[in-house]
């Protein structure tokens, strides 16, 4: 068997349309599951108790089912109760709420990983809760985070393959149409696996580059 | 006046109570050394006095006020009780300037201008002046503790808090970290330190207080403490510590022979 990417080629603009819709996707999910990742990371450690229960069943819940079932209740089981979302709407949503999740348990991580004794000096030296918070807890967090964050941008993107089941055209969902056209199935997604990879070492290059410029010299 | 006094503290956790009914007071320009074997209780309560741990009964009064876990804020404590921890706890992603600074400007809210004088005042004086701009991870230990003191000192508070403020340093850096110790001391700073440095302790102090399990077993001048201890647990004590300690007491040594 001989492997032949000239069949591909023509496809080849379909193939970057994909891949600009899979990483739009990535870029808008990112930045919702920051937002939620954060509120609920820190719901996770402030000194309340409702609000830690809270954010401790959100993310219980979150990492506890499949998120093609979520993408699945958001497109195909909300317009039942009178929301209706087109389907890259729902698709960034969902991919937003379950990566908001996973970011929650990394600042919660990050938080916690700040040495006690700070803490103790900070409140010492009276600073607020929220003082302590801005000033000492969260510079510290964001750098420990870094590393977790990547791996969690990075699995996001390949995540956001689930989107071809909501049929959004990125780039797993070009793969689809063009196979079913060239019937060259290998060749397909190997192109598919290669831009993938662009992409995700795009993202983990960027977050090196600012783990390095954020380090604690 | 008194500048701290503690009444009948008590504090347990759980089952173990560590603190069983302590009472001390510390006039205004004294230094109060609190000795002891671990466990005793010392940092518990220093903890207790500058408000980092809630106390199970008892009073404690800083300028007569008493000091009420709610009434009594932290803001507000902050500008009363300096406290220095055994590892420092420096913010280790600011420089020394920073550290020294942040507090004065967003507790006392001093402008930045006033609070970078304050700070590299403040750093000058404990001998770090050229290092303003260093983080913690470039400073030695015993820096990174000059750092701290001056941070502590930068809330202008009434009486400091040393808890075994040498304990974490390497032998060589010790005599510096007490050095500034014994300045500020000298300057009429009101000052309770818990330490091993049996030998410092000795000669700063203007009264020791000896704790084991809890409680104040003895409580007199250097002199009487180091010297010529009442108590027997006293002297075991000292005697695990200071190794000439039992024979200067036999021979009756002058108080200056006494050695670690």
């Amino acid at each position: 068997m001989k492997l032949d990417f000239s069949i591909v080629f023509p496809y080849l603009p379909m193939f970057f349309k994909g891949a600009k819709a899979t990483i739009e996707a990535s870029i808008l999910a990112i930045l919702i599951g920051l937002a939620i990742g954060t509120i609920v990371g820190v719901g996770r450690v402030i000194p309340l108790k409702p609000i830690n229960f809270i954010a401790w069943l959100y993310v219980y819940v979150i990492r506890g089912t499949p998120l093609l079932v979520q993408l699945f209740m958001i497109y195909f089981g909300l317009p039942s109760i009178g929301v209706e979302l087109e389907a890259f709407t729902a698709g960034v949503i969902g991919l937003g709420i379950n990566s908001g999740g996973y970011v929650a348990e990394i600042v919660r991580g990050g938080i916690e990983a700040v040495p006690k004794g700070q803490l103790e000096a900070a409140k010492v030296l009276g600073l607020s809760y929220i003082q302590t918070m801005w000033h000492i807890v969260l510079p510290q967090a964001i750098r420990n985070m870094l590393p977790a964050l990547g791996n969690e941008f990075i699995t996001l993107v390949k995540e956001s393959s689930l989107l071809s089941t909501l049929a959004i055209t990125e780039l797993t969902m070009v793969g689809q149409q063009v196979r079913s056209v060239t019937f060259a199935s290998f060749e397909v997604f190997i192109v598919v696996a290669l831009i993938y990879l662009v992409i995700t070492t795009a993202v983990s290059t960027l977050v090196r580059y600012i783990e390095r410029k954020w380090q604690v010299r | 006046m008194e500048t701290l006094r503690a009444v009948n503290v008590s504090k347990s956790y759980g089952k173990l109570q560590v603190l069983k009914g302590i009472n001390l007071s510390v006039k205004k320009g004294e230094v109060l050394s609190i000795i002891g074997p671990s466990g005793s209780g010392k940092s518990t309560l220093l903890r207790c006095l500058c408000g980092l741990e809630s106390i199970d009964s008892g009073e404690i009064y800083i300028n007569d006020e008493p000091l009420i876990a709610d009434r009594f804020s932290h803001r507000h404590l902050a500008t009363k009780i300096g406290m220095i921890f055994q590892s420092f706890n420096l913010f280790p992603h600011m420089t020394s300037l920073e550290n020294v600074m942040l507090a004065p400007m967003k507790v006392k809210g001093l402008s930045k201008r006033k609070a970078e004088k304050l700070a590299k005042e403040l750093l000058i004086r404990v001998g770090l002046g050229d290092k303003i701009n260093y983080r913690p991870s470039q400073l030695s230990g015993g820096q990174q503790q000059r750092v701290a003191i001056a941070r502590a000192l930068a809330m202008q508070p009434d009486i400091m808090l040393f808890d075994e403020p040498t304990s974490a340093l390497d032998p060589e850096l010790v005599g510096e970290v007490l050095e500034v110790i014994a300045q500020l001391a000298k300057e009429g700073m009101t000052m309770i330190i818990v330490t091993h440095e049996m030998l410092f302790a000795k000669e700063i102090s203007n009264r020791v207080i000896f704790m084991d399990e809890g409680s104040i077993i003895e409580e007199g001048s250097p002199q009487e403490i180091f010297v010529n201890p009442s108590n027997p647990r006293t002297r075991a004590f000292l005697r695990r510590l200071l190794p000439h300690f039992g024979s200067s007491l036999i021979e009756g040594e002058k108080e200056n022979e006494v050695r670690l």
